[in-house]
């Protein structure tokens, strides 16, 4: 794989106590924050508990129904990324547009993709009823299959559009050169090559869709799912064995997705990305794809926006579906949570940072070095995408909440939570963009004498400069807009913004709710803005020919 | 690589400037309460107790009363909170048996005057609110598609039976909220235990949904995705006074729940608790629940929520707390396996 050839393996740790020193540090950092919990978990509930799981109806259909949903939605979201993919990456009409609303989903708080369907197309929703004069139930699976695929089709639109990008221009026109039809380079051609960039996608999708907690707690309805039947059995009755019990169940199918997906698709998708580049442009799309495919993505694009511009305004009326009177008060009310918001920035800020320097650290290690434990290294940094929220939750509630190690009642339980669970972003983001660099680099600062750690700082993290600013994206985003690990960790003074919306709710001010959900959006963007820019600044690589 | 490793130091500092923001622990003299019930009505009982006392309170706020408990078994090895206020009797007796919670006979308990059947003779948890089933009306949608069928308004929960209802009932599910099985108790201690899941499967055929966490069926019920409900009567007066078309009908026949406060042990400030669990007893914090809350006082010379019926002319079924609690696994499964949602 990535493996450099001529090293010895953890020959290097010796001569390069600096090198030594960060894999120990890493190593030490994930086996602390991510197996520990994770054992902790899973060892909670006894062998018989577990045995006695095929007994209980109501889990033997939510195992169902989670499988179920993951083959539905999954397949629907790949589909809509593939879609949205092919339209920015070909230039199609709008595909600007395209590109900054397939980003929109990703920084959605939770609650707020679903909350804003039920304002939009609930029984007293603005479309469904006001326009359209409908009578519809969009509770249970049919809603929560929209919700699912509108919000994970950009994890799809993403993987995808990086490997159609790599599609060399050249085959195709080598293709129409020997005659094929316009429909036969799409069939035989794009798609074949783009086969292994679909899979790929699918497969973090469904790990998504499975772990899916905000959408399917608001929309599913009376339709188990396991990962919202581990918080239900918390929230009812208090039982954390059962609960351990649920995550556990959801832990076989995303780690068995997962290791398929490490085995079978990376490292053919990283061989597309990593050909040699062109020059020549694209041929352009011929009318009868176009135009078919510009629809479908304005109709997806249409029902993205309506989620903010539902939350947006029903910041603003006075009781939704029912008094469409404009006021100002939610917006008072939401202004005594400025505190919690605040708080949302800071974690997000320290975890984003955290995130960052560690998986960028740890995939310099695996990638560049052949050391013992590397592959370990491998599968701690990744195993967390597999976890959901609630898992975490109640991992880190269980193991840090004594001596040891007591970080529960400080902020340092949720910022380092948070951290971890991100981690796996941050990771495979910086291993694809090592995969794009010369080895001949490494090498070459070796032999000038530079020693692993000053051939990182000075050479490899200027060049993965997009890859930082990608893990410090996302990693903040969702630290900000996180709630599943939040409900747990969070503590009285140290309140974060996403509880708070979930308190609007509870007292039934869903219009504070929206306030504090456009509130929080607004100022996380402001933050990402500048720290986007200060680290691309900060990285600038050194001006050289 | 100058520049580099300056970027990184600043923002090594950049974290610990921010995280040292942050409160890391709670100060020895101020008491912690994990609060049940929502955000408004805890806020002003803590300023009223400072008030009283000049202490002051840190609050986490959560009207999820398993997740804190969740969180108080975990905390187990060291007690983060004094107090647990909110959340029905269910929820904080198990807690007193794995030796949880501390014994505490409140200094104002005698004055109180509060009936025996809602607090624990063993003196771990003490009722100071009560909570009543009813029965939640979407007004708009009745008088739209069910009125001009020459229906009237449920009165009786007999009454929820009617065909016309349809697809259009929703209640909490009692498989994971304390208040749906409340109900299915009642519904037991009111016709029996077969002629009781009889009667259930009769009225899950009109269900839409039974809802995983007991807001979502107010919330189904205020915006109108739903026409009726079975739901806390106090949670239907609160959406009423918010704006929502909802009507709240007290069947004969119901059942309730016994809001309670405990003291968590092994907590940092148990005096501090002990003062906050007596102050919880006194009236004026049972008022302020009930004019913000809409929940009924323990203590029958406190003030009663405004525009609900007098407690005493609720008809409550006979209802057995501890045969419900004992039983609650069994009646459990058998709902899953007779009515199967």
């Amino acid at each position: 794989m990535l493996e450099w050839a001529g090293t010895r393996r953890g020959r290097v740790l010796l001569y390069d106590p600096g090198l030594a020193l960060a894999f120990v540090l890493v190593a030490g950092l994930l086996v602390v924050f991510v197996v520990l919990p994770t054992l902790r978990v899973i060892s909670y509930p006894a062998l018989a508990d577990y045995l006695a799981v095929p007994a209980q109806p109501r889990w033997i259909q939510a195992i169902r129904n989670s499988l179920a949903m993951m083959v539905l939605s999954t397949t629907t979201a790949t589909a809509v990324g593939f879609l949205f993919a092919f339209a920015t990456t070909r230039g199609l009409p709008g595909a600007r547009l395209f590109a900054t609303i397939a980003m929109l989903p990703l920084f959605a708080p939770p609650f707020m993709v679903a909350f804003s369907y039920i304002l939009m197309f609930g029984r007293n929703g603005l479309i469904t009823r006001e326009l359209l004069g409908l009578n519809v139930n969009i509770f249970g699976w049919p809603g929560l299959w929209l919700v699912q695929t509108v919000a994970f089709f950009p994890y799809a639109a993403l993987i995808i559009g990086g490997v159609l990008e790599a599609i060399n221009p050249s085959m195709e026109y080598a293709a129409r050169d020997l005659g094929a039809r316009e429909w036969d380079v799409y069939r035989t051609l794009v798609i074949p090559l783009a086969r292994p960039g679909i899979t790929a996608a699918a497969l973090l999708v469904a790990i998504s869709v499975l772990a899916d907690f905000g959408n399917a707690v608001l929309i599913a309805g009376n339709f188990p799912l396991l990962a919202t039947e581990a918080w239900f059995l918390i929230e009812g009755w208090a039982d954390l064995k059962g609960a351990s019990i649920a995550v556990s169940l959801l832990l076989i199918p995303t780690v068995g997705l997962f290791l398929l997906e490490r085995k079978w698709v990376r490292q053919r998708v990283y061989t597309v990305v990593t050909g040699r580049g062109t020059r020549v442009s694209r041929a352009s799309v011929p009318a009868f794809l176009k135009w078919p495919v510009v629809l479908a993505c304005s109709l997806v694009s249409l029902l993205v926006l309506t989620v903010y511009v539902g939350v947006f305004v029903g910041s603003l009326v006075t009781t939704w579906g029912y008094n469409w009177r404009l006021t100002l008060d939610h917006w008072l009310l939401a202004k005594d949570w400025l505190g919690p918001l605040l708080n949302s920035l800071k974690v997000g800020v320290a975890s984003a940072v955290l995130t960052t320097v560690i998986a960028v650290t740890a995939a310099f290690l695996t990638a560049c070095y052949r050391l013992y434990g590397s592959r370990f290294l491998d599968f701690t940094a990744v195993v967390p995408a597999a976890l959901p929220g609630v898992f975490v939750g109640v991992g880190f509630l269980l193991t840090f909440s004594r001596p040891p190690l007591e970080l529960v009642g400080t902020a340092w339980a949720l910022i380092l939570a948070l951290t971890f669970w991100h981690m796996p972003m941050g990771y495979q983001a910086a291993l694809a963009g090592l995969a794009q660099i010369e080895r001949a680099i490494q090498e070459a600062a070796a032999n000038l004498g530079a020693s692993g750690l000053r051939t990182f700082v000075d050479i490899y993290l200027p060049l993965l400069r997009h890859a930082v600013i990608a893990s410090f994206t996302t990693s903040f985003m969702r630290a900000v807009t996180n709630l599943s690990i939040a409900v747990f960790l969070v503590t009285p003074g140290n309140m974060v913004g996403t509880f708070a919306i979930l308190m609007a709710i509870n007292n039934g001010n869903w219009g504070t709710a929206a306030a504090l959900t456009v509130a929080l959006l607004v100022v996380s963007l402001v933050i990402l803005t500048i720290g986007q820019t200060l680290l691309g600044r900060g990285l600038r690589p050194l001006p050289s020919g | 690589m100058r520049r580099q490793l300056l970027t990184l130091a600043i923002l090594g500092a950049l974290v610990l400037a921010l995280v040292s923001g942050l409160q890391t622990g709670a100060q020895p003299r101020k008491i912690v309460i994990y609060s049940a019930i929502e955000e408004k009505v805890t806020t002003e009982i803590v300023k009223a107790f400072r008030a009283r006392t000049g202490i002051e309170s840190e609050v986490l706020s959560l009207a999820a009363a398993g997740t804190l408990a969740t969180r108080i078994r975990a905390e187990k090895a060291k007690p983060r909170a004094d107090v647990f206020m909110g959340g029905s009797a269910d929820i904080h007796a198990p807690l007193a048996k794995e030796g949880l919670l501390l014994k505490y006979v409140p200094r104002t308990l005698a004055e109180a005057k509060i009936d025996k059947q809602f607090y624990d003779p063993d003196h771990y948890w003490h009722g100071w609110y009560l909570g009543a089933l009813g029965i939640l009306v979407n007004r708009e949608r009745f008088e739209r598609e069910i009125a001009p069928k020459g229906v009237s308004m449920p009165k009786t929960w007999d009454d929820l039976l009617n065909p016309v209802y349809k697809g259009h009932f929703a209640m909490p599910s009692p498989v994971t909220t304390g208040g749906g099985y409340i109900f299915v108790a009642t519904q037991v201690f009111r016709l029996g235990e077969d002629r009781a899941f009889a009667w259930l499967k009769q009225l899950a055929a009109n269900a839409s949904q039974f809802t995983p966490t007991a807001p979502a069926t107010v919330t189904l019920i205020a915006r109108g995705e739903a026409i009726v409900a079975m739901m806390w009567a106090h949670e239907g007066f609160v959406a009423r006074l918010m704006g929502f078309p909802v009507e709240v009908i007290l069947p004969p026949d119901t059942g309730f729940e016994i809001g309670s406060a405990s003291i968590i042990k092994g907590g940092p400030n148990p005096e501090g608790a002990k003062a906050f669990v007596d102050f919880l007893l006194t009236p004026l914090p049972q008022g302020i629940n009930a004019a913000y809350g809409m929940r009924y006082p323990v203590r029958p010379d406190a003030a009663s929520p405004v525009g609900a019926p007098p407690f005493a002319s609720i008809k409550f079924v006979k209802y057995d707390r501890n045969w419900a609690i004992e039983n609650r696994d069994r009646l459990i499964r058998r709902w899953q396996a007779e009515i199967g949602r």
